[in-house]
């Protein structure tokens, strides 16, 4: 760091605010739901590198610190004053745009003839064509599927809009209007940001404006290796699962070998499996990709909130993510819901966190975000859409604390809708939201409560759709003893006559009258349940975040009157085993491992990923069912004999040599 | 109200209670502080009254009115120190406190937690009751429920309950007279219904409004009850009134009943007595810049009224009643410098406090606060401080200084100032950058504004912060250090009403619009009718939340008197809407929401005291050297109170009175206005 103390945090502020500024225009003048509602946008600054010095910390997308504008910046070419690049394609810029509803743009800013910084903002716009409308469905095989790609192009040149561009934009979109004054908001945000670093410069001089840039850059990356170092050297490695791929019914792998060491991470996520045919894959070009890293940049600033908010942070990551897999796909693998993966990829980083640091990292938290989504008919032909509630979860226990029941910001933090404006929009009534008793998973520190969503829907020829829905087979963990929380459920007339458990959904056809529930995952809980003190046992129960039989059940306390039986509660505990699980995955992931076991899995998947594209989800696919072919028809829900067990691992084991 | 007598605004704070005293004979003001007695606030109002009744030469019977701001339910909600109450909610919402708007307050730290609910959920009670999003009761409580209900009440032991039913804001009356017949099964608990208190949709901010309401009431209930005795007994006969968060002010009687509507009384009344100052001083746009001990408030105000917000914090709660809209932006005289251990230097968020307080109380802190740097650079007195009645040590701030130079690399002659003047550049870089934002989130240029700083820091801060965020006027107030007392004195009585609609704009629902607004004005006129004080004039301001039809966001439009047709309406909608976000969408429906009357009584104007004509060129009373970019300057001392109207000095000079000292950068002059207001300006180059 070259400049002094003073000016450094002087500009250190400046420049972070240039990028909230920017964001707080943006927001203003944006057009649509997500801008005004859902803050799916961000802005910052970028150096000449096209790495970011300046980011916001409260407003916007907090993720995407670690995007990199370098690929689409030299993909147009030189740029002179006013001209303003706008891409989304994920493979053409190389990262930047991770799914094609997310426009980016990057404009150069100049000063005295040379460019001195770009700005940067995206915008989650409400849809760019394709075979869906909003663009996004999980059921997508290809990115051609997805909408318009836009290769990185000057949207304006010399300041003005580039017609043949805008035909294109116009041309490709359910939502033109909508997507064109998001356009206009993200200009104007641009430009915001253009004359605050102006006048900037002006008070301080480009070059000590530059300076800072990269000033601040080290000081982060050098607070990000403090942190770091705090973790003990070594490799520390973890595994999770999707419960699918949205369409097969095989189970996704995410694997994980975190090495720490010289105040340095490396990130090596061999053995994940290979890119997947729906839209799940995640476009990192073996970058340390935003979506691969989230955990990290979290890890430091909980341990020093003070860090700026920029690339540094991402300074000493190193990743390996190996080309043809989920986390690094190859063309033109779709990749529209990305972030359902990425949940995956957190809970995996925390895992592997977690053995370095026990103490400080949580257990998985509930690990799934479900917009439901109610389409109704409008009266004139065509359906209503709308989101009823985002549903997540929890927050897994850690160390010292309960989980947080309800809510989780791991990977988004919405706000929910308010029931009455939902009630007055569509025609639905909520019956029950809240929190789900007996959800969190066991512990000396308890899970986070997921949560119930039940609501009767009043008119016919109505669809739900439960895009998102995952853990209702692999459960969040717990760690060091703690128990994991409860899986999703889905049902449809809870108890009625007509009751239905039904497992993942896309879209749902209901009836007027029915009702639909929704049961969100509870988040794992952390050291062993029969520590748990027993008076706060007491106090979950008479808060009804655990019933009196799941007191009794899941921590060997007995409750009679609001008020702990101690003798019984001994007698009980003694019972109780002391678990010692440094994750417990719950039994379906035991029985799955039992079959499908860590190593041969991590050697699968090099072998599979060694394969031409074409034909790795097909030998993947085959070998799979093929396995499972001998086993229970629902296993790993149910379990399998050990027999079956025996041949089934002898048969992957020969399946592995074959290939 | 007694004609001509005395109006006094009272400000009870942390550390002070603050006296101003509007004379009823030729309009001067009274100041006076006493210190603060939190155990029982009442005792330091009642008896700062006697001694500035004593001050003023006046007695009891002169006083007309006394006006009055509290922070007594704002600290028992941030500590959690209210009541014990519970929430009757309908049957499926028993987790509305718990799941909230459902965000983490952040989303890297994945060690925060949530905030605490006022409630804890055992004492959240389901009753099966609950309307439907068109007013129907689509479930309605028989008196086996009700007992139930009542039954559980009970056994819960509480002092006061709240109630919220789903859709209830569309019929309050149903909630009403549901919550009547529980609080009669319950021995007479009492139960704020939420629809009655608020009617706006939104469940979770609604519950939230009548939540607070029954947390706080039970302790303001009984602090304004002994107000009440304990001045009835010195023979104070005058009306009291409560200023609210509004800006306004209500009876006794009516912050008693709806005590969630004073909780930001305290900020309010400072940000309108500056609106008020500042149109007298016609000066046509404000940014108040109030800057204590640990933190710093802005506000935007202009024409003489302050801007509202209606979703503010109150401890990690949003609250949807409208208040003066106040956004911190920083570090107070208190905040602490310090290095980290990368080298880079920082200041705040952690304060000094009152106790230690910064290193030159002598109260046994170590490590430098902002009032430190400006002992150190020479912009407050060592002897002046408090008027001279607390005495600071200088040599001690400036080693700390010293200490703090040292670890940046900041040595030899003048390092502390150094150090200091970094220290103050930090500060002001950082309340700048806070400043933009607040103004680029409504589309404001600071630099179209003038600042009004007031609380004990302002003063001091102020051209600081006026030169680097390129505001080229500010106006100090005359009594600077005690302006929200001023505000409270002068405040008009207010309440706001709101009703939400929810329905296309059309020729029926116009209509539907302003029968609401008829029948709310009603409301407001009765309220006014029983508030007990003679008002000058009343006055009804209108507005409703409109949004084009599938937008997720509602803009607040304003309806002037004459504005009944639909057509008018939707015009007036789109031009607010193209003003804020630059486009106009004629082609959709527009969707009317909530209906929002505030009804005003004005009261009388404080006369206003006109201080001498001064001879242009005022005499200073000493000097002081002032360090400033590097180099002592040497700074002209002034009093404040010697100065006349018209008299200007050139920056760098130093302007001190009891409660605060203003400093005049190099390059800036300051001015005295007949009203007193001092007004610093930049000086053409």
């Amino acid at each position: 760091m070259k400049l002094d103390s003073v000016t450094l945090a002087i500009l250190g502020n400046k420049l972070a605010a240039v990028s909230e500024e920017m964001c707080l225009t943006l927001q203003r003048t944006g057009r649509t739901l997500y801008v005004k509602e859902t803050a799916d946008f961000a802005c910052a600054l970028a150096g000449l590198d096209g790495r970011f010095f300046a980011y916001p910390r409260s407003i916007g997308v907090s993720g995407f610190v670690g995007l990199e504008c370098a690929p689409a910046i030299a993909a147009v070419g030189p740029l002179e004053p006013g001209d303003v690049i706008l891409t989304n394609d994920p493979y053409r810029s190389e990262g930047l745009a991770t799914h094609l509803p997310d426009l980016h743009m990057i404009e150069p800013y100049f000063h005295d003839g040379r460019i001195v910084a770009y700005g940067w903002c995206f915008v989650h716009c409400s849809d760019v064509g394709g075979r869906v409308p909003s663009s996004i469905s999980p059921t997508n095989t290809e990115i051609f599927q997805e909408g318009l790609r836009i290769p990185p192009v000057k949207l304006m040149k010399r300041g003005e809009m580039n017609p043949d561009v805008k035909l294109f934009l116009d041309a490709n979109s359910r939502t033109p209007d909508a997507n064109m004054g998001d356009i206009r908001a993200m200009l104007a945000a641009l430009t915001a940001g253009r004359r605050r670093l102006e006048q900037t410069i002006g008070q301080h001089g480009a070059e000590t404006v530059s300076q800072a840039a990269e000033d601040l850059v080290s000081y982060a990356a050098e607070k990000a290796r403090a942190v770091i170092d705090r973790v003990p050297a070594g490799t520390y490695a973890f595994s999770d699962y999707l419960d699918d791929d949205a369409v097969t019914k095989l189970p996704v792998r995410l694997s994980l070998a975190a090495t720490f060491g010289n105040g340095e991470v490396h990130l090596d996520f061999t053995g994940t499996d290979p890119q997947v045919a729906t839209a799940m894959n995640i476009p990192s070009r073996g970058r340390p990709h935003a979506w691969l890293t989230l955990r990290v940049l979290a890890l430091v600033s909980t341990l020093d909130p003070t860090a700026p908010l920029n690339v540094g942070l991402l300074g000493p990551v190193r990743i390996t993510a190996p080309e043809g897999s989920l986390v690094n796909p190859q063309e033109p693998a779709a990749t529209g819901v990305r972030h359902a993966a990425a949940i995956r990829v957190n809970d995996v980083l925390n895992g592997a966190f977690g053995k370095a640091l026990p103490h400080v990292m949580p257990a998985a938290s509930s690990g799934s975000v479900i917009p439901v989504v109610m389409a109704e008919p409008d009266g004139q032909g065509g359906k209503r859409v709308q989101v009823i509630e985002p549903m997540i979860g929890g927050t897994g226990a850690r160390s010292g604390s309960d989980g947080v029941d309800g809510r989780d910001s791991g990977i988004s933090n919405l706000s929910n809708n308010p029931v009455e404006t939902v009630e007055a929009e569509m025609a639905v009534e909520i019956l029950r939201y809240g929190l789900r008793p007996d959800s969190g998973g066991v512990g000396q520190w308890r899970g986070g409560c997921g949560m119930e969503l039940t609501f009767r829907v009043l008119a016919g020829g109505t669809n739900v759709l439960g895009r998102g829905m995952e853990r209702l087979l692999f459960r969040p963990w717990g760690s060091n003893g703690g128990g994991p929380g409860m899986p999703a459920q889905l049902i449809v007339n809870k108890g009625r006559a007509d009751e239905r458990h039904l497992g993942k959904i896309d879209i749902l056809e209901v009836n007027a009258g029915d009702t639909v529930t929704f049961l969100t995952p509870g988040a794992g809980g952390w050291g062993p349940a029969s520590l748990r003190d027993p008076q706060a046992v007491a106090g979950d129960v008479r808060n009804g975040f655990v019933t009196a039989e799941g007191a009794r059940a899941g921590y060997g306390v007995v409750i009679a009157h609001g008020e702990v039986d101690e003798a019984a509660t001994a007698g009980l505990r003694k019972t109780f085993a002391v678990s010692n699980n440094p994750n417990d995955q719950g039994p379906e992931r035991e029985r799955w491992n039992s079959v499908f076991d860590g190593d041969v899995m991590d050697q699968l998947n090099q072998k599979l990923v060694a394969l031409p594209a074409a034909s790795r989800q097909r030998r993947r696919r085959d070998i799979l069912e093929r396995v499972l072919a001998g086993l229970p028809q629902n296993f790993p829900r149910v379990d399998a004999d050990h027999g079956a067990i025996q041949i089934a691992r002898q048969q992957l084991e020969a399946a592995l040599s074959d290939l | 109200m007694k004609e001509g007598g005395a109006r006094i605004g009272i400000d009870v704070g942390g550390t002070f209670t603050d006296f101003v005293l509007s004379h009823p004979s030729d309009g001067s003001l009274t100041y006076y502080k006493e210190p603060s007695t939190p155990d029982e606030p009442s005792r330091a109002l009642i008896e700062g009254l006697r001694s500035l009744l004593r001050i003023a030469g006046l007695t009891p019977a002169d006083v007309s009115v006394l006006m009055h701001g509290t922070t007594i339910g704002l600290n028992a909600i941030i500590q959690r120190r209210g009541a014990t109450i519970a929430l009757v909610v309908s049957e499926g919402y028993r987790d509305i406190l718990e799941i909230a708007r459902s965000r983490m307050p952040s989303s890297f730290d994945f060690h925060a937690a949530k905030e605490e609910p006022l409630v804890p959920r055992f004492r959240v009670v389901e009753i099966a009751a609950r309307l439907s999003a068109s007013g129907e009761v689509t479930s309605r409580p028989d008196d086996a429920e009700i007992d139930r209900v009542a039954g559980e009440l009970k056994a819960l032991g509480v002092d006061a309950a709240a109630m919220v039913l789903i859709n209830g804001y569309t019929s309050p009356e149903v909630e009403t007279e549901l919550a009547a017949r529980l609080s009669e099964r319950a021995g007479g608990l009492s139960i704020t219904s939420a629809a009655a208190i608020w009617p706006e949709i939104r469940e979770y901010e609604r519950t939230l409004v009548a939540c607070l309401n029954a947390y706080i009431q039970p302790l303001m209930q009984r602090y304004f009850n002994g107000l009440a005795e304990g001045l009835a007994k010195d023979g104070v006969t005058a009306p009291i009134l409560v200023t609210a968060s509004n800006g306004g002010s209500l009876s006794l009687a009516s912050a008693a009943a709806r005590p969630v509507e004073t909780i930001l009384s305290g900020p309010a009344s400072g940000v309108m007595a500056a609106a008020r100052l500042a149109e007298a001083a016609d000066v046509s746009a404000i940014i108040t810049f109030d800057m204590g001990g640990t933190s710093s408030d802005i506000a935007v105000a202009s024409g003489g009224t302050a801007e509202l917000a209606t979703r503010t914090d109150i401890g990690g709660l949003p609250l949807v009643l409208p208040v003066v809209d106040v956004s911190a932006i920083g570090a107070g005289g208190g905040s602490i410098v310090w290095v980290d251990a990368h080298g880079v230097m920082k200041v705040g968020p952690q304060s000094a406090g009152a106790m230690p307080g910064p290193v030159s109380y002598g109260r046994g802190g170590t490590e430098p606060a902002v009032t430190d740097c400006y002992l150190a650079l020479g912009y407050i007195d060592p002897n002046g401080f408090l008027g001279g009645r607390m005495r600071l040590d200088i040599e001690a701030a400036t080693a700390a200084l010293c200490g703090i130079g040292g670890r940046i690399g900041m040595s030899g002659e003048n390092a502390a100032q150094k150090a200091a003047e970094g220290a103050l550049a930090v500060t002001t870089a950082g309340m700048a950058t806070e400043l933009y934002k607040t103004l680029a989130s409504r589309g404001l240029d600071p630099a179209t504004f003038a600042l009004v700083p007031f609380g004990g820091a302002g003063p001091t801060h102020a051209n600081l912060l006026a030169e680097e965020t390129g505001i080229g006027h500010v106006v100090i107030p005359p009594a600077a250090g005690t302006f929200c007392a001023m505000g409270a004195a002068a405040a008009d009585l207010r309440r706001d009403f709101v009703r939400s609609l929810r329905r296309p704009l059309d020729e029926d629902t116009a209509a539907l619009l302003w029968r609401t607004f008829d029948m709310l004005g009603e409301e407001g006129a009765d309220w006014l009718d029983r508030e007990g004080e003679q008002t000058l004039e009343r006055r009804f301001e209108r507005g409703v939340d409109m949004r084009y039809a599938g937008q997720a966001y509602e803009l607040r439009v304003s309806l002037a008197e004459d504005l009944k047709d639909p057509k008018a309406i939707a015009e007036a909608f789109h031009r607010e809407h193209e003003r804020l976000y630059g486009f106009r969408d004629t082609g959709a429906e527009i969707e009317l929401g909530t209906a929002r009357l505030a009804v005003i009584g004005a009261t009388a104007n404080l006369a206003q005291a006109e201080i001498a004509a001064g001879t242009g060129n005022p005499e200073r009373k000493g000097a002081r050297p002032l360090f400033r970019k590097g180099a002592w300057l040497d700074a002209g001392v002034y009093s404040r109170s010697a100065l006349g109207a018209g008299d200007r000095i050139i920056g760098p000079a130093i302007i001190e009175q009891d409660d605060t000292t203003t400093v005049v950068l190099p390059g800036w002059s300051a001015r005295a206005d007949r009203a007193g207001n001092l007004h610093l300006e930049r000086q053409a180059q």
